[in-house]
């Protein structure tokens, strides 16, 4: 069993240590002065490197296996990205210096921008902030000051039932309250339905296109004019962009604002849980209140402009997160336009392959085409008591990472599924071939086998439900 | 570059199985007239071209020898920490929501919020936030939903980026109402606080050291702030925790704060991340990621995300927080540095800082032209502000001659930020800070590059 730092033996010399070519000379009065034992772990460097090398082993990663988890886009990370992100030239600058020395790092935002905008069908965006959801947020601060710069009082926001979980999240910390619109089986939103909600209080909807079930909103024209005409606006979770690059542009489908993942379109890396990137896109009435400062060309030199009087403010000191900009335009210019398109397109040929070869033998809610992610059903073929948290556990023992499961939330036992276009045929096969077999045969056959899952990982299955009622969250 | 796999034969194969003649045709359902014409976007490099590019690029930029801090700092980054944050099973991987294949990951978490507890001297971490800007907003957010007060009182002392985060995070939610620093002292004083505090407060945010450098006395202003039964947010510097009052040996409800100076390169102030602590009775209400222990069947320990009904994707909009992706990475490269060093290194480290940077400030306040802008018993950790007649921009243009990163300018910060909310307060800080430099010595530098340092502005 794997030990914690604190287990780990003590060192006679930790792994790091410092001299002082000034004399350390440190005197703290007794009023400010730490009196607490600081409890760090006092471990060689060898030790220490072993503990964390076994440790990242304990992973299973982008890097070592298919990651198929929907909504998730875990499509390779480019190598080239990560060496450049690393030159000395970008990681050891600051903030604050003077712009004209780091007009490298503005030349680098302003063409993503640019690019982005390109991509989207947006005029203008911010790329300060750190995540999707943070994009989310910042988008619907937009809206709300929008809406007090043209005196007009709205207060509420639609959400689709097959919503990411952080859109109504973003929505109410934004102070608006959720009108939750019931979705078709296969995702979508009907316009007559959608209609019958839309009061002069709804500020915006938001709608995830291509949707969580994977289905592009068939109706995106009809749906765009009675929002418009109810004087709301259309809000684009760009988390799904991955099917669409090249193909059709959100803004020019009539959505007026829209955030974007760069860690995964993009192909940066996702760090096991960030740092992310989420650029907010605006069309051009909205620009006044995107977050300061803006990146601009005054001459012939990148400035900083920190004079937008509507702006919202700041979402994060500084930039944002520049090592992920940076990596997300090498990815741009690694592909371009044609291999954007190609990627977007091989997404969609991917996941249709995988769903084509599925569909047959498990229940597909949203029919039988998808864009560049699908969701399986698999509730009608389990015979025991087996639930999709037995099969993903099993599916760790094969050697895969589990889809995205019990999302969307509209689909009971959902599987959802997303390849991403860097997978080979041979690898989407195999996994087919598993989970099949898993659902339809061993869930009958060997019950037990998928109930005691996972017994090839690390450890075996952990009780989360004893981890969250007795909290034990650090070391005693 | 072109990172599909597909070979003709399996596309066609592939094409064939789903019943269509084309790949065109599985993008049918988009609406004719929607369809976008080809992208004007360049590219299409080799990884060869990118690196020739991208090096070209970065040549724009220009690496300095940094005296600059004001909430992103130089400090020395060991070398385990570059090896393990670069384990592509650690970068690679997701948000570890399996977590019998994600271990290393959510141990890693595990010992992280471990180590941030020890350093603050609080009961509960989460798994990290974006920034030290976001988790101040997030502490305050925390304060409301704990005890349905309106009022947040904020250090005027506060980092003006994160003023300015707060403010976009609150403004339309609780009175925000700014304590002034004295500009004598550079903190902020008990009476401003006993003169601000009320019934309705629901937080008092005070960071130390300031954005000013100085160390405040936090122990006095946490008292202070909950006899009336408020939450005191301290906003601290992770690495002075050294040798600085722990939040936890002050009674402080939460601690937050920037997690860069824990082995994350400057990189323009991005990438970092942001540390949240609080007291065991708050941890219900903690916004974001956090991994408990538990065991599997056979009484193996392991680690999950846990006290996850407070989150958004099962909480939808009545979750804590909407915060999925945070800054994982950058927690991973806090957890390795803080490993390292040993409770004797630790303090050591931070002893370092404070001897160079007291040094330096020694050097400068004795120039002529040149004085310590406080009374003299200020306490500092790596930062101080010097009052100049020289000419700042003078000052700085000279500095960048030799490829040193000056102090900064304080005055003209204000004005470019311009993010104190009440405008006679702004003018105030303005004038207060007129002529001020705030200068950063950390470990990195060298007595001969201080030396160097004093002895140009001695020439100026």
């Amino acid at each position: 069993m794997g030990r914690l730092l604190n287990e780990l033996p003590v060192g006679y010399c930790p792994a790091y240590s410092l001299d002082s070519d000034i004399e350390i000379n440190a005197q703290i009065p007794e009023n400010l002065k730490r009196n607490l034992d600081l409890g760090l772990p006092n471990v060689t460097e060898s030790d220490l490197l072993r503990h964390f090398t076994n440790l990242s082993r304990k992973n299973y990663a982008l890097s070592t296996t298919f990651y198929p988890l929907g909504s998730c886009t875990m499509k390779h990370n480019l190598l080239v990205s990560e060496r450049i992100a690393k030159f000395n030239n970008f990681t050891n600058l600051h903030p604050y210096q003077n712009s004209k020395t780091i007009q490298g790092v503005l030349e680098i935002m302003y063409n993503l921008e640019k690019d982005l905008c390109e991509i989207s069908g947006m005029d203008y965006f911010s790329l300060q902030q750190a995540a999707g959801a943070h994009g989310e947020f910042a988008s619907l601060l937009i809206i709300a000051k929008y809406f007090k710069s043209i005196k007009q009082k709205r207060t509420k926001v639609i959400v689709p039932d097959s919503a990411h979980g952080t859109n109504p999240a973003s929505a109410t910390l934004a102070g608006f309250d959720i009108v939750s619109l019931k979705s078709e089986p296969d995702g979508s939103v009907l316009p007559e339905k959608l209609k019958e909600i839309l009061t002069p209080e709804i500020a915006a909807i938001m709608l995830t296109v291509p949707n969580t079930l994977g289905t592009f909103e068939r109706n995106i024209h009809e749906i765009s004019k009675v929002v418009h005409e109810n004087g709301s606006l259309l809000y684009y979770d760009g988390a799904n962009l991955n099917a669409i690059m090249g193909v059709v542009r959100p803004g020019d489908m009539g959505f007026d604002i829209m955030h974007v993942n760069l860690h995964k379109t993009f192909s940066t890396p996702h760090g096991g849980g960030g740092p992310g990137s989420g650029p907010v896109g605006v069309k051009a009435f909205l620009d006044p209140f995107l977050p300061v400062p803006k990146i601009e060309i005054a001459g012939n030199e990148f400035v900083l402009n920190y004079e937008k009087p509507k702006s919202i403010g700041k979402l994060k000191a500084f930039f944002g997160n520049f090592p992920v900009l940076l990596k997300a335009y090498v990815y741009i210019k690694s592909l371009g336009a044609k291999g954007l398109k190609n990627a977007s397109e091989q997404a969609v040929l991917n996941a249709n392959y995988m769903l084509a070869r599925f569909k047959d033998k498990i229940n597909v809610p949203a029919g039988n085409r998808c864009m560049h992610e699908f969701v399986l059903a698999p509730k009608a073929s389990f015979k025991s008591a087996i639930k999709t948290l037995d099969v993903a556990k099993r599916l760790l023992d094969c050697g895969y990472y589990a889809p995205t499961v019990y999302f969307p939330l509209i689909v009971e036992e959902a599987i959802m599924i997303e390849p991403t276009e860097t997978e080979s045929k041979e690898t989407l096969d195999s996994f087919v071939d598993v989970l099949t077999k898993i659902i339809l045969d061993e869930a009958s056959s060997e019950p037990q086998k998928l109930k005691d899952a996972p017994v090839n990982t690390a450890v075996g299955r952990l009780n989360e439900v004893e981890a969250a009622r007795n909290p034990v969250l650090r070391w005693k | 570059m072109n990172y599909t796999s597909q070979n003709q034969k399996d596309k066609k194969e592939m094409i064939k199985t789903i019943g269509v003649n084309d790949v065109s045709e599985l993008f049918d359902v988009v609406p004719k007239d929607l369809r976008a014409k080809e992208l004007n976007i360049s590219g299409g490099k080799t990884e060869q071209e990118l690196l020739n590019c991208f090096s070209d690029i970065a040549s724009k930029n220009r690496v300095l020898r940094s005296f600059r801090g004001a909430g992103v700092y130089d400090h020395f980054i060991p070398s385990l920490v570059g090896e393990i944050t670069g384990r592509s099973e650690f970068w690679t991987a997701y948000t570890p929501y399996q977590a019998e294949a994600s271990q290393g990951t959510l141990q890693t978490v595990f010992e992280y919020q471990s180590l941030i507890c020890a350093l603050t001297g609080l009961d509960t971490s989460n798994a990290s936030l974006y920034d030290g800007a976001t988790a101040i907003a997030e502490a305050a957010l925390l304060a409301l939903r704990v005890n349905r007060k309106d009022k947040i009182l904020i250090s005027s002392a506060l980092h003006p980026e994160y003023i300015k985060v707060v403010k976009t995070y609150l403004e339309s939610k609780a009175k925000l109402v700014f304590l002034d620093v004295s500009s004598f002292n550079g903190t902020i004083e008990k009476e401003t606080l006993d003169a601000n505090l009320d019934e309705n407060t629901a937080a008092v945010i005070m960071q130390s050291p300031n954005y000013f450098g100085v160390v405040e006395d936090m122990q006095v202003m946490s008292v202070v702030t909950r006899n009336k039964n408020s939450l005191f947010v301290a906003v601290v510097n992770p690495l002075s925790l050294g040798i600085f009052k722990a939040p936890g040996e002050y009674n402080a409800d939460i601690a937050v704060g920037e997690g860069q100076v824990l082995g994350s390169s400057m990189n323009v102030g991005g990438a970092t991340f942001g540390f949240m602590a609080v007291k065991k009775a708050l941890e219900w209400k903690m916004p974001g990621r956090i991994v408990g222990q538990t065991f599997d069947k056979r009484g193996n320990r392991g680690f999950v995300l846990t006290l996850q009904s407070r989150e958004q994707h099962i909480r939808r909009e009545k979750a804590t927080s909407n915060i999925c992706t945070n800054a994982s990475l950058n927690a991973l490269a806090g957890c390795v540095f803080l490993s390292g060093w040993g409770n004797y290194g630790f303090k050591k480290l931070a002893e370092i800082n404070v001897s160079k940077a007291r040094y330096a400030f020694d050097r400068i306040k004795s120039l002529k032209g040149f004085r310590s802008k406080f009374g003299k018993d200020r306490v500092f950790f790596n930062e101080f502000v010097i009052e100049t007649e020289k000419d700042i921009n003078k000052i700085n243009e000279v500095l960048l001659e030799n490829d040193i990163l000056g102090p900064l300018d304080l005055s003209n910060h204000y004005n470019v930020l311009d993010c104190i909310p009440v405008s006679l307060n702004l003018l105030r800080m303005r004038m207060s800070f007129k002529n001020c430099l705030l200068f950063c010595v950390t470990e990195q530098r060298t007595k001969c590059e201080i030396d160097k340092l004093t002895e140009i502005l001695s020439k100026i």
